[in-house]
C-alpha cells in the first residue's frame, strides 16, 4: 500500500512562484542555467571492509556505496551467470523528511530504477562471475545509503554504484579437487558500460536537470532518465505523482543524452579509467 | 576455522597492530561534515568510521509522544550493509536496538533536555566501517554533533572501549581483540560531572583488573576529551569581535 | 565576581566559568556553586550575569520579535503558522468574520509579531499587525546567524539592501523574503546571506559581502554560464 506524501516539505507559493518566473529567464536559485549539473565529487575505496566502495557527492547531496560479495548458487534459469542485487537506504541522518524505519517506497524505488540501468546496460559481465556452472557463482551485493540529501539522490546514487564497481576489488575463489577456496588473490570488475542517470524536474511547460532541494519541492513532476555510451536510453522512471508533458519528453531526452556524455567524461577524468 | 590460534598480544606486550597496551588507535574528528542536520561530526578510531547526525529541537511526530515537561531524546545506532566482514542485512538488528538505547541513556544523561518541552532531538549514529569500538566511537561523535547543533548539554561525553586480551588490560580494542580476547568493557565518560554515563561489560575481569581496566579507561577518555575540545574549537576559530 | 574566562573567549560546554552561583545567565548552567557553560560560544557578562551567546542553537521567540511565517493550517477561529523547525505558532481570531476577511490561505507567506512566548505555545498578534506577503523570494537562514544579517544597528542589511538595490524583510526566526528589481540582484542577496551564515563569526565580513554583491552585481561572479 503507497500512502500519498503527507509530510511533504512545506513550500510557500511565492517560492514555486518564483522558480518558475526565473525558469522563464532560463535562470535558477543558484546561478545555474536550467541544464547545469552541479559540482560532483567522487571518493573512492573509503570503506577498506567492503570489497568496493564510493562517496560521492552531486552539490551538497551524498551517496555512500558499498559492495560486498558472497559466493551462492546462480539462478536456474542462469546457470552460467552470476547475479548482483541493489538495495537502498534513505537515512534518516540525511534530511528531515527521511524516518527512521524499514526502507520506504522512495528506498525501493531507488534500488529498483538504479538496478535496472546496471542490468539492462550489461554493465556487469555476469558471466565471469562465474564458478562452477550450475552450483556456484559469485553474487555482488551493491548497497545505496543516502547520507546527506539536497536534492536528486538518483544521480549520485548511479555515480557512486558505478565507482564502486569499477574499482572493487573482488576476493577470487578457484576450484581445487572440486573444494571452493579463497586464493588470496582479488579481480577487477572489468565493466562493459557505463551507464548514467539524469533526473529533470518540471515545472508547467519548463524543466530544469539536477534539481536542489528548494526546486524540488516546488516541481509539478520530476523523470529520471537513464543513458549508455552508445546514445542508448536504458532507463525511465517518472518518480513523482503530476501530469508529464508528452511533447517535452523527446528534448528531455536529448538532454538526458548530452548530460549522460558530460558525466560519463567527468567520471572517467576522476577515476583514470576509460571505456 | 583457524589452524594455527592468532596471538594477539606477544611476549613484549605488542598487540597485533603494533600498539603497545595503553595505545589509542589514531583518532580523527570532522565537526559539520553533513549539511542537511542541525549539528554532525565524522570520527575514525583506527578503522573504525562513524557519521553522526542531530536534529532538533524538532516537532514530535506522532503528536502525541510528545513530553509535556521536557524534549524527547531519540537515538537510532545503526551500520551499513558493509562495515563489517560479513555482510550485514539491511534493517536493524537486535544489536543496533541495544546500542541505540545505551546510546541514548549515556546522552540523556547530559541533555538539557527540558529547555524544549514538546519537541524531540533526534541523534542518528551512522557506522560506515567497524572495527572494535563502534558503540563507544559513535558516543563520541553523537556528543560533537549535539554541541555543534547548539544544543545545550551539561559537558562533552568521551568514550572507548577497555579489555582483557591474553590478561593483558588494553585500551581500545579493535575487532579481532573484541572478538578473540577475554572481556570488552565500553565505557563513556562526562568528565565535568565526574561521572559515568555509558558502562558494559561483556566477559569477566577480576576486582583488581577491573581496577586497572577503569584507570586505562579513564586515560583514554582524558586524551579522547582533549581531541574533542580542540577540534570544536578548530570548528569555531577566527574568532572576533561581533559586530551585534 | 571571579571569572575564568576572558572576555569573548569561545567556551565550550562543561567549560567552568565562575564562582558565582547566583549569577548564570542564558548558555550556562549551575554546579554545586559555579557557573559552566552549556553550550559552545562566547562567553560574556551580560546585565550582570555571567552568559554564553551560542554560536547556533533555536530560536526562542520573544514578545515583539518580528518574524516571517507559513500558513499551515485554517482553523474556524484563527491560523496556524510554521516559524520553521520545530516552531508552529497561532494567531487567534475569536471574530470569525476577521478571519475570513483576513483570508489566508495554507502556504501563503505572513509577516507578523510574537505576542507572547511561553509554555502554552507560541501566539502572534492578530488584527492590522498581520503583513501578507504575496509575491518575492522567500529564503531561510539559520535563526542564530540573522543578528549578524542586520548588523550592529542595521549596518550589514542597510548596505545589503544598498548594494543590491532590493527590498528585504528579515524575520528573527531565520526566513527572509527578498524582492529584487532583477533576478540578478535577489541573486546577489541570496548569496550575501549564504556567506553570513558560513562565516558569521569571522573578522571583516561586512567588507567581504560587500565585495560579493558588488563581483556579482558587476557580471565577475559566473551568475551566466
Amino acid at each position: 500500500m503507497s500512502i500519498s506524501q503527507m509530510k511533504k516539505s512545506l513550500t510557500a507559493r511565492i517560492v514555486q512562484e518564483k522558480i518558475y518566473n526565473l525558469l522563464v529567464q532560463g535562470k535558477r536559485l543558484d546561478g545555474r542555467s536550467p541544464t547545469d549539473i552541479r559540482p560532483i565529487n567522487i571518493v573512492t575505496g573509503l570503506v577498506e571492509k567492503a570489497d568496493g566502495s564510493a562517496l560521492v557527492s552531486i552539490g551538497g547531496t551524498k551517496i555512500l556505496v558499498g559492495i560486498k560479495t558472497e559466493l551462492g548458487s546462480p539462478y536456474s534459469d542462469r546457470p552460467r551467470e552470476g547475479s548482483f542485487t541493489v538495495n537502498a537506504e534513505l537515512l534518516p541522518l540525511a534530511s528531515i523528511s527521511f524516518e527512521p524505519g524499514p526502507p520506504d517506497e522512495r528506498g525501493v524505488e531507488l534500488a529498483r530504477v538504479v538496478d535496472r540501468s546496471i542490468r539492462e546496460s550489461k554493465c556487469i559481465d555476469l558471466e565471469k562471475l562465474c564458478l562452477i556452472e550450475g552450483e556456484k557463482a559469485y553474487i555482488l551485493f551493491i548497497d545505496i545509503y543516502v547520507l546527506d540529501y539536497d536534492g536528486n539522490y538518483y544521480d549520485p546514487s548511479t555515480i557512486a554504484v558505478l565507482a564502486a564497481l569499477a574499482t572493487a576489488k573482488i576476493p577470487k575463489y578457484e576450484v581445487v579437487d572440486g573444494k571452493i577456496q579463497k586464493t588470496g588473490e582479488y579481480f577487477n570488475l572489468q565493466l562493459q558500460s557505463l551507464p548514467f542517470t539524469v533526473t529533470f524536474g518540471i515545472i508547467r511547460e519548463k524543466f530544469l536537470v539536477d534539481p536542489q532541494i528548494e526546486e524540488e519541492s516546488a516541481l509539478d513532476v520530476s523523470v529520471i532518465i537513464g543513458v549508455d555510451e552508445k546514445n542508448n536510453v536504458i532507463s525511465i522512471q517518472k518518480n513523482s505523482p503530476g501530469l508529464l508533458p508528452e511533447n517535452l519528453l523527446e528534448q528531455m531526452i536529448e538532454i538526458a543524452l548530452e548530460k549522460g556524455t558530460y558525466i560519463r567524461q567527468k567520471f572517467c577524468e576522476i577515476l583514470k579509467i576509460n571505456i | 576455522m583457524k589452524d594455527e590460534k592468532i596471538r594477539l598480544i606477544n611476549e613484549e606486550g605488542i598487540r597485533i597492530d603494533g600498539r603497545r597496551p595503553e595505545e589509542l588507535r589514531p583518532l580523527r574528528i570532522e565537526i559539520g561534515v553533513l549539511d542537511k542536520s542541525d549539528g554532525s561530526a565524522y570520527v575514525e578510531l583506527g578503522k573504525t568510521k562513524i557519521f553522526a547526525a542531530v536534529f532538533g529541537p524538532r516537532e514530535v511526530h506522532p503528536k502525541h509522544l510528545a513530553l509535556p515537561d521536557r524534549a524527547l531524546l531519540n537515538c537510532r545506532y545503526h551500520m551499513t550493509s558493509f562495515s563489517v566482514d560479513e555482510r550485514k542485512p539491511l534493517g536493524m538488528t537486535r544489536r543496533e536496538i541495544e546500542l541505540s538505547k545505551v546510546i541514548r541513556e549515556a546522552l540523556e544523561s547530559v541533555v538539557f533536555l527540558e529547555e524544549f518541552p514538546r519537541t524531540s532531538i533526534d541523534v542518528y549514529v551512522e557506522v560506515i566501517q567497524a572495527d572494535g569500538g563502534t558503540r563507544t566511537a559513535g558516543l563520541t561523535a553523537a556528543s560533537l554533533a549535539l554541541a555543534e547543533a547548539g544544543i545545550p548539554i551539561a559537558d562533552l561525553v568521551a568514550a572507548v572501549a577497555v579489555g582483557k586480551v591474553e590478561g593483558h588490560i588494553v585500551l581500545d580494542l579493535c575487532d579481532l581483540e573484541d572478538k578473540f580476547g577475554e572481556a570488552d568493557m565500553p565505557i563513556a565518560i562526562a568528565p565535568r560531572l565526574n561521572s559515568i554515563v555509558l558502562l558494559q561489560l561483556n566477559g569477566r575481569f577480576s576486582k583488581e583488573e577491573f581496577k586497572k581496566a577503569l584507570e586505562l579507561a579513564k586515560k583514554g577518555i582524558h586524551e579522547i576529551y582533549q581531541k574533542q575540545k580542540e577540534a570544536l574549537k578548530n570548528k569555531f576559530s577566527e574568532v572576533s569581535l561581533m559586530e551585534v | 565576581m571571579p571569572l575564568y574566562f576572558s572576555e569573548r573567549e569561545i567556551v565550550l560546554p562543561g567549560q567552568l566559568l565562575s564562582d558565582d552561583s547566583k549569577r548564570s545567565g542564558e548558555g550556562t548552567y549551575v554546579l554545586g556553586n559555579k557557573v559552566y557553560a552549556s553550550t559552545v560560544g562566547f562567553a560574556t557578562i551580560k546585565n550582570d550575569k555571567v552568559c554564553v551567546i551560542p554560536f547556533k542553537g533555536a530560536y526562542t521567540p520573544q514578545p515583539g520579535d518580528r518574524v516571517i511565517g507559513i500558513v499551515i493550517d485554517v482553523k474556524p477561529n484563527g491560523f496556524e503558522v510554521s516559524l520553521g523547525r520545530h516552531l508552529i505558532a497561532t494567531i487567534r481570531m475569536p471574530d470569525k468574520k476577521e478571519v475570513q476577511a483576513l483570508n489566508l490561505k495554507v502556504g501563503e507567506v505572513v509577516y507578523a509579531y510574537v505576542k507572547e512566548s511561553g509554555l502554552r505555545g507560541v501566539f502572534l498578534e492578530a488584527g492590522e499587525k498581520i503583513k501578507k506577503i504575496t509575491s518575492g523570494l522567500l529564503v531561510s537562514m539559520h535563526p542564530s546567524k540573522i543578528p549578524r544579517l542586520i548588523g550592529r544597528r542595521g549596518s550589514m542589511i542597510n548596505m545589503i539592501k544598498k548594494e543590491t538595490g532590493c527590498d528585504m524583510l528579515v524575520g528573527r526566526n531565520g526566513f527572509i523574503v527578498i524582492k529584487g528589481p532583477s533576478p540578478l540582484s535577489e541573486y546577489a542577496a541570496v548569496s550575501a546571506i549564504k556567506l553570513i551564515e558560513k562565516e558569521a563569526h569571522s573578522q571583516g565580513l561586512t567588507e567581504r559581502v560587500e565585495n560579493l554583491i558588488r563581483s556579482i552585481i558587476g557580471g565577475e561572479a559566473g551568475y551566466e554560464r
